[in-house]
């Protein structure tokens, strides 16, 4: 960078010697950061956003002409390809289209490439409809008939209306089988669980196992039968509808209600139809929970796992990370110690995260989880109960990585309120305490509360850590239900970050789960940003409120 | 009132003091912690003498434990199976095996548990020993049988200097050199598994004269012969009738005499000790034609050794020289661990345990010591994680990491190398990438750029730095790479034409009016945007045809044949962009700070003495801010080596020690999060992860420390100046 007598800036011609084009090399620096950035999120907000778009549904006729194949499916993306010709070294610009074609029970794999110079009779007949299911993915086609049982209750132009009255029966089925499933087997399950480690706790002490505890388990395994009886009926009600489809191969195929989850006419719907569609996707993408190994459904419980984990995270590292810094700055000797720490502190900031992820399945996990099942729930075992990575390890080890964080940004906080504020109120006969709680702390609170914000975006974003210490790609349950003691702290959670790794690179069928994981990048993206914004302005309004302090 | 107010203060100045002690210590606790964790890896093994006892019955031809060391079996020449518990002098049990006295015991390889037993007629049986634990309701009994194998199947040898026995599922071996000195192959498929013995096959194949030793090699396909004068026959086995030689050759030097033979676990390779006390292990592996037997490695004893004795899991051994002194030995780190002596009597036959923490040795005088041993790393050595290893069935000397593998008798291989050389690697290429972008992005921001669009363009960028790396690595692993893998050429031409297209467009604003161009002085970096857009778009929707004029059409063809780079999807260049974006934003922020801190006179100064912009950036500015530029590129690399996800999720994560742009690594953060899961607590495996941990750490604190530092060295400067 430094220039010599003789180089850029002083010889050749008088363009080359104003240096005007370094200046220009050095802004395209920062153009190419810029594009860099705004392409990224703008790539993540065009994916994820168009996830919940009902695309037209198209047919048309592939192969030779008249003799050609029926395609029916969703156009995904479309490509120019080179294709390399027997003869020619010259390779063919083709526009290739990748369809969707659904329908992946009967006719695997639900994606394939088609050539557009073969495709012939392109249409979007308003009859097609799209098939939402619980399992398989979506199905393509047209409604041919209705069944109840076996008898044919509606066919051809009948079908849609009664369709959308019997998927209403269908859902509140449903609903009702997943409330049984979840609450109350559940929660029945919850309390067997718990007599039976009681039981354990009682003959590990020696003692003898009193007579209720079994009238209890008796109690409660029979209204689990008769709860899984009442589930059996309900099945049985739920599988009674079924739907018959005419697929793209000219097949019959027949889908129960019990195993459709909604049904639209893309191609007959207005525009104001598909927002609604459109919104409505998306509200059930943020509210409900995954299918299929995640590759369909929503993402609750990895939102609720965030949000729970770093709620938990910043409850432990706001007043530990404040009385550091308080510490560092108002009470201890300033001198060469003090410097130390504080380079030490800063240098924290830059340890990679999977040393703390380390450090937390290692010293939290392992040394202090396992202490704790040893000593309180040893009838437990050899099951572990704290033994194993969960959700309070995984609080507790990034509270530990953005520790600098909120150290840092208190301690910025303190330095800026001048001496005379301090000295001012000492001078009136306050104690330092006194000082320190009505003064300092409440002027520096801004500053508090912008490290705490970071240190949430920060946590929000981190992956690697949690990764050892306590997310699962799948969790049974939340970290919070209805049974006692309704916080869960010892179970694994579900994460958004985790999520987008999980299933864009663990699962069976990338190809189909591809939008969904940019529309979980695009949440997890506007999140964090919005968090760092928020941070951002409030350091700006800091800077305003303290710039004329500084000043007297 | 007063009192209380006192009271209150003092508390919060002993909870504040207390607390922030607390809390600044946890720091330190980190990597006390990691290096606990660690500490035992480095720790020296040692051999304890235990106890001795008589041995419960005399003519021991072969013995051992069981893995939880409850009980010692025997197989004794008179009173076939006996068990006793450790240091017992009583038999518990004894078991007879035939009728007649037994001449000699083998144990049938692969097994830890079965032995093939010779008697006095000739005769073999196939013999398991049993200590199971039993159920009598709650209470738990360990049981001790021997079981014989095939319904008391008899197999006669006849007399025979040597023999050995191999089993796999549904497949008994055994080989045997007779009287004659011819070598005896027969092969028995099971009847019904285990309980009948069908009819067996026979080969016979004439030897040299001198052939002493025959033992069966891995799977049972090779045959090993060993000759009295120390040379080796190598025999492959196919079927019965196709047993063919495949190599032969001397184990030792000239002069020297076989003192002592063993296989290592696994008998990929054998110890071969000779007179000079020289042991050097020889491997079975590829060679110029065919298979072969190479010398991997020698250690030197004092005094010549006796008896080699292999552990039965890793790849460890005991040597017992003349006088009576153990070493204890691994091949693979090349060390010798530990040396102890026994009490009184001769070696005459020893073993470890099948855990290979106790050694049993009976002496001539009918005595059996233990030995306790302490050895849970022995395979870790300074040399065996940064030096190259040769290992078992490699053709030469290798950095290699392979922590697990499907084999059972499969040993790890824990060179930190490639993981090291990874994750410079992959540094190295973020850097590439992002110092320039960064370094002059935040001169021209600092510098050049209208105070407007500064206002604009921090916070844009701390946004970037906010961008989860887990979101980064998908990208860049889902979308990036299937993109430039398609349009490689195009990718490559960007990095070159964007700066020449821009050279260029400033050659025209040269030639307009300047009180045109004036008033878009500060906007330069705006003005940049459209053309790297339009650079980008042209190049790749161009990528085809200039695909065929530059390379021939295919691209990653031409560097294949050309320069020999091969080409991966997730390589080192879509890494270096990924992370490259990842680190920008962090070198930005700390060097931008650092050129706009440079005091307003210097430059005033500079400019109104008739310097240009520029060369007050090169002579004045940038020399000033160099230290903070400096440390920000050493934070940014920080960040760089120990980013984890983002080289999880964009590479390959295949351990290879190539430079080359086109391909992977795995770098030691993504190899943690890779196998740490899965790794068990307190293995060797285990405890070099958190040595890589450490190492990370390390790195990380050391460049973090330094660029601090620095920092602080300037704004002392940027105060006086």
């Amino acid at each position: 960078m430094v220039a010599g007598r003789n180089s850029i800036g002083t010889a050749g011609p008088a363009w080359w010697r104003t240096g005007t084009p370094l200046i220009w090399l050095n802004a395209l620096a920062i153009a190419v950061s810029l594009c860099a950035v705004v392409g990224l999120v703008g790539l993540l907000a065009v994916k994820g956003l168009a996830y919940f778009w009902p695309s037209n549904v198209v047919e048309f006729e592939y192969g030779e002409p008249a003799r050609g194949e029926l395609v029916i499916g969703e156009i995904a993306n479309r490509e120019i390809a080179e294709v390399y010709a027997n003869d020619s070294d010259a390779p063919n610009m083709v526009e290739r289209w990748l369809i969707k074609t659904g329908n992946r029970r009967e006719h695997a794999p639900d994606f394939r490439w088609v050539n557009r110079e073969a495709v012939s009779d392109l249409r979007r007949p308003r009859d097609l409809v799209v098939l939402q299911r619980t399992e398989w993915g979506n199905a393509y086609g047209r409604l041919t008939g209705l069944r109840e049982g076996d008898a044919m209750v509606a066919q051809g132009a009948d079908v849609w209306p009664l369709l959308q009255e019997r998927l209403l029966r269908a859902e509140s089925i449903r609903s009702h089988i997943k409330a049984i499933e979840s609450r109350q087997i559940g929660s029945i399950n919850h309390d067997l669980e718990r007599l039976r480690l009681e039981r354990r706790r009682i003959e590990l002490a020696g003692g003898e196992v009193p007579f209720d505890l079994a009238l209890k388990e008796r109690e409660l395994n029979s209204r689990y039968h008769t709860l899984e009886a009442r589930l059996r009926q309900l099945e049985v009600e739920l599988g009674r509808d079924s739907v018959e489809l005419e697929i793209m191969s000219g097949s019959l195929v027949a889908v129960p209600l019990g195993e459709l989850l909604r049904v639209w006419r893309p191609n007959s719907m207005s525009l104001w139809q598909k927002l609604a569609h459109y919104f409505r996707g998306l509200g059930r993408f943020l509210t409900e929970d995954p299918r299929e190994a995640n590759t369909e459904g929503g993402v609750f419980p990895a939102i609720f796992g965030t949000v729970m984990m770093v709620l938990l995270m910043s409850v432990v590292v706001t007043p530990l990370g404040v009385v550091a810094a308080v510490y560092l700055r108002e009470y201890s000797r300033q001198g060469p110690l003090v410097r130390v720490t504080r380079i030490a502190v800063n240098n924290l900031a830059g340890v990679p995260s999977i040393v703390y992820g380390v450090f937390g399945l290692g010293f939290f996990v392992y040394l202090i989880g396992g202490g704790i099942d040893d000593l309180f729930f040893a009838e437990a075992k050899p099951a572990p109960t704290f033994g194993t990575p969960g959700l309070m390890w995984a609080s507790l080890t990034l509270a530990l990585l953005t520790l600098p964080v909120v150290i840092v940004a208190t301690e910025e906080g303190l330095t800026r309120i001048p001496r005379a504020i301090r000295e001012g109120s000492l001078a009136l006969g306050a104690t330092k305490a006194e000082t320190l709680f009505r003064v300092v702390l409440p002027i520096a609170s801004p500053s508090i509360l912008t490290g705490v914000i970071l240190a949430i975006a920060r946590a929000a974003g981190e992956v690697a850590p949690l990764m050892l210490v306590g997310v699962v790609k799948l969790a049974p349950s939340l970290p919070v239900d209805g049974n006692f003691p309704y916080v869960h702290l010892e179970r694994k959670f579900m994460h958004l970050g985790f999520h987008i790794y999980d299933v864009g690179f663990q699962s069976p069928n990338v190809e189909a789960a591809r939008p969904l994981v940019f529309a979980t990048a695009l949440l997890l993206v506007l999140i964090i940003v919005a968090l760092n914004i928020t941070a951002i302005l409030l350091r700006n309004k800091l800077e305003q409120r303290f710039g004329s302090n500084e000043l007297e | 009132m007063r009192t209380s107010r006192r009271i209150i203060d003092l508390v919060t100045r002993r909870v504040v003091a207390f607390g922030g002690a607390v809390v600044i210590s946890t720091i330190t606790l980190i990597f006390l912690y990691l290096l606990w964790v660690v500490m035992p890896i480095f720790k020296s093994a040692q051999i304890e003498p235990l106890v001795s006892s008589t041995i419960p019955k005399p003519n021991v031809l072969a013995f051992g434990a069981s893995p939880r060391l409850e009980f010692m079996y025997f197989i004794t020449a008179r009173d076939g199976l006996v068990f006793a518990p450790p240091g017992a002098t009583s038999a518990t049990r004894s078991l007879p095996i035939g009728d007649e006295e037994l001449i000699d015991a083998r144990s049938v390889f692969p097994t830890r548990d079965t032995y093939g037993v010779l008697d006095a007629k000739g005769v073999l049986r196939v013999v398991r020993v049993v200590v199971q634990a039993a159920f009598d309701g709650a209470e738990r009994r360990l049981e001790t049988f021997g079981e014989h194998l095939f319904d008391a199947a008899e197999v006669p040898l006849g007399e025979v200097r040597d023999f050995d026995v191999y089993r796999e599922v549904g497949r008994l071996r055994i080989v045997s050199i007779n009287a004659e000195g011819r070598l005896e192959f027969r092969e028995f498929e099971d009847v019904e598994d285990e309980f009948a013995l069908g009819s067996g096959r026979l080969a016979s194949i004439e030897l040299e004269p001198s052939a002493m030793a025959v033992r069966f090699g891995p799977r049972g396909q090779w045959l090993f012969v060993f000759s009295a004068e120390g040379r080796l026959q190598l025999y492959q086995v196919n079927r019965v009738d196709s047993i063919k030689q495949v190599y032969s050759g001397a184990l030792l030097v000239e002069g020297a005499a076989l003192t002592a033979l063993e296989p290592l676990s696994g008998r990929y390779s054998w110890l071969v000790a000779d007179d000079r006390g020289v042991v050097t292990q020889w491997t079975l592996g590829r060679a110029a034609e065919g298979m072969g037997m190479h010398a991997l490695r020698e250690f030197s004893f004092q005094r010549p050794v006796r008896k080699l004795r292999a552990e039965q899991q890793r790849k460890g051994f005991l040597a017992v020289d003349e006088v009576g002194g153990l070493h204890l030995a691994h091949t693979t780190s090349e060390r010798i661990l530990a040396r102890a002596r026994l009490d009184q009597g001769d070696v005459a036959q020893i073993v470890f345990s099948p855990r290979a923490d106790r050694i049993y040795a009976i002496t001539s005088n009918d005595l059996i010591q233990t030995l306790a041993v302490s050895n849970e790393h022995p395979e870790i050595s300074w040399s065996s994680l940064w030096s190259r290893v040769w290992y078992e069935g490699y053709p030469e000397p290798s950095h290699t990491w392979q922590s697990s593998a499907a084999q059972a008798d499969f040993e790890p291989k824990f060179s930190l190398a490639p993981l090291l050389f990874g994750t410079l690697k992959a540094a190295f290429y973020a850097m590439l990438i992002a110092s320039p972008l960064a370094v002059m992005g935040a001169i021209y921001t600092a510098y050049f750029m209208a105070p407007k669009m500064r206002s604009w363009i921090k916070p844009g960028i701390e946004v970037m730095a906010a961008l989860p790396t887990v979101v980064l690595g998908f990208l860049a692993g889902l979308w990036l790479a299937p993109l430039v893998e398609s349009h490689l050429t195009a990718t490559l031409l960007v990095f070159l034409l964007l700066p020449l297209g821009v050279l260029f467009t400033s050659f025209l604003w040269h030639r307009l009016p300047v009180r045109f161009t004036h008033r878009f002085d500060g906007w330069l970096g705006l003005l940049c945007i459209p053309l790297v857009l339009v650079v980008t778009w042209g190049l790749f929707s161009l990528d085809t045809w200039l695909e065929a004029r530059l390379f021939g059409g295919n691209a990653k063809d031409w560097f294949r044949l050309q320069l020999g780079l091969d080409y991966d999807q997730r390589n080192a260049l879509i890494v270096g962009i990924a992370m490259g974006l990842a680190v920008i934003p962090i070198i930005f922020s700390i060097a931008e700070d650092a050129v706009h801190g440079v005091p307003r006179h210097l430059t005033n100064g500079s400019l109104a003495l008739g310097a240009t912009p520029w060369q007050t950036l090169t002579r004045v500015v940038i020399l000033t801010a160099s230290p903070g530029i400096f440390s920000a590129l050493m934070i940014g690399f920080g960040r760089a080596v120990g980013e984890t996800m983002i080289v999880v999720m964009a590479t390959g994560n295949t351990p290879i020690m190539e430079f080359n742009l086109f391909e992977g690594m795995r770098t030691l953060a993504a190899n943690i999060a890779v196998e740490l899961p899965e790794s068990e607590i307190g293995s060797s495996h285990y405890s070099i992860l958190f040595l890589t941990a450490l190492v990370l750490f390390a790195i990380t604190f050391l460049f973090n420390t330094l660029a601090e530092i620095v920092r602080a060295r300037l704004r002392e400067k940027y105060a006086h100046l």
